[in-house]
């Protein structure tokens, strides 16, 4: 384990340090484009240990992670999440998800970050009001489980958002509300045998054309401001999962690898328009039903808790699965510890 | 269709109909000459409303500041600026004229909304009595203005002041030129009107019954009081004119074949310039005349830097027309600005002519002093200059801009200090505002404004929602420690866009700003993108 962590680290640093040094030259950076609250994972849970959560069939919400996971449920599960990041970042996701028939699953995911607290500044240096911006993605995920240990997956999913600032913008119509075209997000997952799995999750197709998940938006209602445009970069995200046992107790390791293809090509092979980065995670069930759990997604760093505990309700037990997260975003030096999440199994 | 809608110009944004600290709006058209010696008016246009301020200014030791500024809305449905100043290809509506008119004060136009909404009605003028008392004095529409394609080709582009006369003379297109006689009193004005007769060289009062004959009449552009002859100049789209109070005469140097579209008169020694400016098939074709001490007129010479005349000048590379003159000893500073305002400045004229000063390698020379010379300290478009006594000893130089309130010199130019309204802050990056703090198109900017209490080395970085870092603005820049912000405009201000020029996505992005005493600071801004 204690190799198996060192090793990862190395890689992941390694990753991301190739990933800076390109950085310089790159044409574009990440941030700058459509897709941070796909980016910026869902669940709790995954946050702790690095938002990895593509190669894990227990991840939630599936039809974020990778929909294929859906073809692993048993039961009809849900989950709830909330984070509360330094700035006034709100975020927070839900998903429910089930079995449908012998080799099917589906699940519905939204994705939720806003701002709580912005103030609308005009050219005169006034404060002339407060807006709540909000961001939204929204996911429906289909799932085929091929086989004992193979399932792949289909999502499709759009774009929310609402910008919350009209009516304190005088001289323009200026529009609040965007939504995106749907796109589409294809994915498999394999479960070799006890300890290792492994996810492919592409992500941000579209049927525009280079299957670019691109589209104008008009930001005025009368065309008194140019409209611009909405660049989701297609993703390639491949997972692995590590399960096994030490001082008798299970022990998990996850790694994600993600290449962003920063342009509107079918596909790009000039690394300069690409941008790679890495999730790494661990965690370790401590005692019976507790985990603990760290993790890197870039250069953030994570820790988490969790706790599983069943309640009967009537003749039924339910489990919930309570988690907490805590991050530090490296390169804002932001520390966020209020991150809260709930699941639960419907038996 | 209203301007602020549809103008190319990006860099627009609009200002609030209530009063602020320092201006009535950040958004300035015109600067004059206030009431006494050291104060100045400035008209501002917003979105909501437009007004006026008198500011009284003093020169110290740090620049120029403000004592306590005194403003007046004009209201919601009537304006000195019209929708069209920066779009319209006709020079001589691309200026906001003014002057000081005795017992009615400060005069301006005004203008009020036509049928479709955009105040293009030209409806008289406003008189500035003091800045607590604004006169709306309404002028009639000449009887054949249905006949005219628009009701701007009578709008009022030039204002001349006779003292003696007590005579305000307003420059009126196709309406000719309006006698204002306020001998008795100024609220008991004797108005007539007159039309510009060029078949038979004379004003001709019109009459109820008069017909516009394009072929017959000469519109008048612009109108100066010649200030030892007191013969009225009137530029018009037929040549230039003067009339003695009884005959007139056109000038045989810019004669009936020219557009002219601007006369102004002053300095030391005594200088015409008029500005001729057509609609060309390459668009708008102007040039500049001067006469110096009753010569005749002759063409400005736009000079290198070695001096030597050149062949073609400033006007034969862009749409420019003059916005205003100021005139300060045997100097002019001429303001222009090309069509929709994406350049703007002052020329510098001197007894040789437009002197054009070195930029860096990759610029070249050039002549147009603005944003690179200091003038503004960020690149919005300057609308109009003027001089005005700062002290009993000193002549200062004021600029209006669209955006960043004025510019005022003490030294004719060679420093400026910005005046506008500014928000406070708390010290040491206790607060970080961005000003705006939404960046509605790409082009346009946020000023990342702070405070530091002692010299700091400051860097900004811009992060997306998911911190992700996007853009270095400054690194370890040098900052001084200043009563109301440190900013240096010219460097801290985001533009939209990441480190590779590439515009942003729309989205909330976070402004960190650091110094190298441990303070850390944090503003927020949203881009609606760009393409």
């Amino acid at each position: 384990m204690k190799h198996l962590l060192k090793t990862s680290l190395s890689a992941i640093l390694a990753l991301a340090a190739t990933s800076q040094v390109y950085a310089i030259e790159r044409k574009a950076t990440l941030g700058g484009f459509d897709g941070f609250v796909e980016r910026m994972g869902a669940g709790t849970r995954e946050m702790g240990r690095g938002n990895t959560g593509s190669a894990d069939t227990a991840s939630m919400p599936g039809a974020y992670w990778n929909p294929a996971i859906l073809g692993f449920r048993e039961n009809l599960t849900y989950t709830l999440n909330a984070d509360k990041r330094d700035l006034d970042r709100m975020g927070g996701n839900v998903g429910i998800e089930g079995r449908v028939g012998n080799r099917m699953g589906v699940g519905f995911a939204m994705l939720y970050r806003g701002d709580l607290s912005f103030d609308v500044v005009n050219e005169d240096d006034e404060t002339v009001g407060k807006a709540t911006p909000y961001f939204t993605m929204l996911y429906l995920g289909f799932a085929y489980r091929a086989t004992r240990r193979d399932a792949f997956g289909l999502s499709l999913s759009m774009s929310y958002d609402n910008l919350d600032i009209s009516e304190h913008i005088d001289g323009y119509e200026v529009v609040d509300d965007y939504r995106s075209p749907v796109t589409i997000n294809l994915s498999w997952l394999r479960q070799w045998n006890k300890n290792w799995s492994t996810s492919i999750v592409i992500r941000n197709l579209s049927f525009s054309e280079n299957l670019s998940a691109k589209w104008d938006r008009n930001t005025s209602t009368d065309n008194s401001l140019p409209s611009t445009e909405g660049v989701r970069p297609k993703i390639l995200q491949i997972g692995l999962g590590y399960r096994s046992n030490i001082l008798g107790k299970p022990v998990y390791a996850w790694m994600e690898a993600i290449d962003y293809q920063v342009a509107d090509t079918l596909l790009a092979f000039d690394p300069q328009l690409h941008v790679w980065t890495g999730r790494v995670g661990f965690e370790c069930d401590i005692i019976e039903g507790g985990t603990v759990r760290v993790g890197m997604d870039d250069l953030d760093f994570t820790f988490g808790l969790g706790y599983k505990f069943n309640l009967r309700i009537g003749k039924k037990k339910y489990l919930f699965d309570v988690n907490y997260a805590l991050l530090y975003e490296s390169d804002a030096g932001l520390w966020n510890p209020l991150s809260f999440g709930l699941r639960g199994f419907i038996p | 269709m209203n301007f602020f809608k549809c103008s190319a110009l990006l860099a627009m944004a609009i200002s609030q109909g209530f009063a602020a600290e320092t201006l009535f709006s950040n958004w300035t058209f015109k600067v004059a000459p206030g009431s006494e010696t050291g104060k100045l008016y400035v008209f501002s246009r917003g979105d909501v409303a437009s007004g006026l301020t008198e500011l009284p200014l003093k020169p110290t030791s740090h620049g120029i500041t403000v004592d306590k500024s005194n403003q007046t809305s004009v209201g919601d449905s009537m304006t000195a600026v019209h929708d069209g100043i920066f779009i319209d290809t006709w020079a001589e509506r691309r200026r906001t004229p003014s002057t000081f008119a005795g017992d009615l004060g400060l005069v301006l136009p005004m203008y009020t909304t036509d049928k479709n909404g955009s105040f293009e009605d030209p409806a008289g003028i406003f008189s500035v009595r003091n800045i607590e008392r604004i006169v709306e004095t309404p002028l009639d529409p000449p009887d054949f203005a249905e006949d005219l394609d628009s009701a701007m080709m009578y709008a009022p582009t030039g204002f001349a002041y006779d003292s003696a006369t007590k005579t305000l003379w307003i420059a009126r297109g196709a309406a000719g030129i309006t006698q204002y006689d306020i001998s008795g009193g100024p609220n008991h004005p004797d108005i007539t009107n007159f039309i510009l007769n060029k078949k038979d060289a004379k004003l001709e009062k019109l009459k109820q019954s008069y017909s516009y004959k394009k072929s017959k009449n000469a519109s008048v552009l612009d109108v100066a009081l010649h200030p030892e002859t007191r013969a009225l100049w009137l530029a018009t789209e037929n040549g230039l004119w003067t009339y003695d109070g009884s005959s007139l005469t056109p000038n045989k140097s810019l004669d009936t074949t020219k557009r002219v579209t601007g006369v102004w008169i002053g300095g030391e020694p005594l200088q015409i310039i008029a500005e001729v400016s057509k609609l060309g098939s390459d668009g708008v074709q102007g040039s500049l005349w001067r006469s110096t001490n009753g010569t005749r007129f002759k063409k400005v010479n736009f000079l290198d830097t070695t001096g030597t005349v050149q062949k073609k000048d400033i006007f034969a590379n862009a749409n420019y027309t003059v916005t205003d003159v100021a005139f300060l000893g045997n100097r002019a500073f001429i303001a222009v600005s090309s069509t929709g305002g994406k350049e703007s400045g002052y020329l510098l004229l001197d007894s040789a002519g437009v002197r054009a000063w070195e930029t860096d390698e990759n610029d070249g020379s050039q002549w147009l002093n603005g944003f690179e010379r200091g003038v503004t300290d960020r690149d919005e478009v300057i609308t109009s200059i003027t001089t005005f006594p700062l002290t009993s000893k000193i002549t200062g130089l004021a600029v209006s801009t669209y955006g960043n309130g004025i510019s005022v010199s003490a030294d004719s130019g060679a420093t400026w200090t910005s005046i506008l309204n500014r928000a406070k802050l708390s010290n040491n990056l206790g607060s970080i505002r961005m000003v705006p703090s939404v960046i509605k198109a790409e082009g346009m900017q946020a000023l990342v404004s702070y405070k530091v209490g002692k010299s700091s080395k400051i860097t900004i970085e811009v992060f997306s929602y998911d911190m992700r870092k996007v853009r270095t603005i400054v690194k370890d820049a040098p900052r001084e420690a200043d009563n109301s912000r440190s900013t240096y405009p010219k460097e801290d201000f985001w533009d939209g866009l990441d480190d590779h020029g590439r515009p942003c996505t729309m989205g909330v992005y976070y402004v960190r700003v650091k110094d190298n005493h441990g303070n850390v600071g944090w503003g927020k801004v949203m881009t609606l993108g760009g393409r």
